[in-house]
């Protein structure tokens, strides 16, 4: 047995935190149905009636808009003898009717109707049998969190400051909303889900070929791979409770409309669209609309434990077990911009997400790779010790290089707040190089 | 019934070469402009409203057949060994617009990379220009039955 405090050391890492099963069922209890989830965007679910289903761990939760507006997360599991009760990802209903004896819950998760209810005794009370609410709801732009914990930090407590970006990452849209409309991404890879992280230190090895493509499109002007390098002015933050981000604007900020070289976020065409979309963010923001539309492209921060927001993007992450790793994409349309806008955004993310794209292929190679090589535990530890030594900043963020491990290490440590430094599990910590 | 001979032999050598990761051979089937589309979750999405799995046009083929060539893509090293069937091939319209056929086919692919095998199958519909010096892939739309679930790596050729 070890303590989670022996596991995560302050340069290293045990790969049992990667591998165990045992670790994987205590982050559900400790993690996932503990802390503030993401679960659905509010646009997903726009009128009164609409619900979609999604998964909170091994829980089908139902995330519903009564009709009042009011939003409730239910989990997905009937009263009586636990059926679920409803099967559609995406939908609109007054009702949920339990397929097995009829039970019925409207949309605020209420048992309205039990068929033949003379059978039961006086004491029956509906009242008390509607779905079970996860007990804590809360959201920021549009953003749906739910916590299974009736008590703990506030949701804009665990926000803290990532609650910022958030709010920057809708300021693209001049309306400051967008919608999960253009679909989900899915996918899955026999990895663990905590490499799904920050790292500004892969990307030029990694994405090789993001970088041949670059480079074949932008012939001799491109300087290759510049921007996440020891040498680049582009940095890892750590912001704290686990969130933490990337900043690839560099030092000299990007003037909106010329290229970026770090950004993987379009930019505004040159048409009378993108002149179009220049006008009504100009009419909402004034003269800081330029900057409002840099530090949204700009966004690149995971808001931990499951959300990811990069560029034009939303990740949602969750865990199937200790090397499996679920993987749902969002392309973020705007509110009220023309058209095409939002169809770049579409071929934008295209390029280098999805499962068929040039981008994140590569990164979930790499994920599965580490799993394999994280299997061969002869000696257990992983070096997460890059800008090791970088000093807090005034408001408690550390800031390092891009190629810092910071974010890995904020992660490492908001995990081992979570699981409880003292609490025990059944890995056999040994010094390096003595045989198990 | 000589359409249908031409069409299928065209067919059967467009899946020949993507299973054989033969990028340049494949892609010289390709006409120019071209779209090559699997749609993402649901097969009649509108592409320009919705996320794809893939949908190139010329240039992102080019892209995407040079990525898969120049060394480095890690999620095709090594690449997928594929064996697919294409079966049920129709010419849905002899005499589409601009000297085009329709066809329509199901296809059943067995892929297989690092001990995994998976299965994927589809509905496809191919506009193949008669040109000159024959068939060439116009636009070709691969409808996986899988499309709204979770997927592993995809990046062999469709
Ligand atoms: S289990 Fe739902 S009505 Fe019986
Ligand atoms: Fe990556």
């Amino acid at each position: 047995m070890a303590q989670y405090a022996e596991l995560i050391q302050p340069g290293r890492v045990h790969s049992a935190v990667f591998t165990s099963e045992d670790i994987y069922e205590a982050e559900l209890e400790n993690i996932f149905y503990r802390y503030w989830m993401f679960v659905a965007h509010e646009s997903e679910i726009p009128q009164p009636g609409d619900y979609c289903t999604k998964w909170i761990g091994q829980k089908q939760v139902i995330v519903s808009r009564a009709a009042d507006g009011e939003i409730g997360v239910f989990f997905n599991r009937c009263r009586h003898r636990g059926a679920a009760v409803c099967m559609e990802e995406y939908g609109n209903a007054s009702f949920f009717r339990c397929p097995y004896h009829g039970w019925t819950y409207n949309s605020s998760g209420d048992l309205v109707g039990v068929p033949y209810p003379s059978r039961y005794g006086d004491d029956f009370d509906k009242s008390s049998l509607g779905l079970a609410k996860v007990a804590r709801v809360g959201s920021v732009a549009g953003f749906i969190f739910a916590s299974m914990a009736e008590e703990g930090p506030t949701l804009a407590e665990h926000l803290g400051k990532a609650a910022g970006y958030l709010e920057d990452f809708v300021k693209a849209s001049p309306l400051s909303t967008v919608s999960l409309s253009a679909g989900t991404s899915k996918s899955t890879f026999w990895g663990n889900w905590k490499f799904v992280g920050m790292d500004g230190y892969h990307t030029n090895f990694t994405h090789k070929t993001v970088l041949d493509l670059r480079q074949r499109k932008q012939g001799a002007s491109y300087s290759r791979g510049a921007g996440n390098s020891d040498k680049s002015s582009n940095e890892s933050w750590d912001l704290g409770n686990g969130h933490c981000r990337l900043d690839l604007t560099g030092k000299d900020k990007v003037a909106v409309g010329s290229a970026s070289n770090t950004s993987i976020a379009a930019n505004i065409p040159d048409t009378d669209d993108g002149r179009e979309y220049m006008r009504l963010m100009t009419e909402t923001y004034g003269d800081e609309a330029p900057e409002v539309i840099r530090r949204s492209r700009d966004v690149h921060i995971h808001v931990w434990p499951n959300l990811q927001l990069i560029g034009s993007q939303v990740r949602v992450i969750r865990s199937l077990a200790a090397g499996r790793t679920e993987v749902m994409s969002y392309p973020a349309m705007l509110d009220g911009v023309p058209d095409s806008i939002n169809t770049e955004r579409i071929r934008s993310f295209e390029w280098f997400s999805g499962v068929a794209s040039f981008g994140t292929p590569d990164d979930t190679e790499v994920f599965e790779r580490n799993q394999i090589g994280l299997q061969s535990d002869y000696i257990p530890w992983l070096v997460l010790g890059r800008g090791l030594t970088v000093a807090p900043q005034e408001d408690g963020s550390l800031v390092g290089n891009v190629t810092d491990e910071v974010p890995q290490r904020a992660q490492m440590q908001a995990w081992l707040r979570a699981m409880g430094p003292e609490s025990a599990v059944d890995v056999a910590v040994r010094t390096e190089g003595e045989a198990k | 019934m000589a359409l249908l001979g031409d069409v299928t032999e065209f067919l059967l050598l467009e899946a020949e070469l993507a299973d054989a990761n033969a990028y340049d051979e494949w892609l010289a089937l390709w006409d120019d402009p071209c779209t090559y589309w699997v749609p993402c979750n649901r097969d009649d999405y509108d592409p320009t409203k919705h996320v794809s799995i893939i949908y190139d046009d010329r240039a992102r083929l080019e892209e995407r057949c040079f990525r898969l060539t120049t060394g480095g893509a890690h999620s095709q090293e090594p690449q997928s060994k594929v064996c697919r069937m294409v079966g049920s091939i129709r010419v849905v319209d002899a005499q589409g617009a601009d000297d085009t056929v329709e066809v329509t086919a199901r296809v059943i692919m067995v892929e297989l990379r690092l001990g995994r095998k998976s299965v994927y199958a589809a509905r496809c519909h191919y506009t193949l220009w008669r040109s000159p010096s024959g068939f060439k892939l116009r636009r070709k739309k691969v409808m996986l039955l899988d499309a709204d679930e979770p997927l592993g790596n995809m990046t062999f050729l469709i």
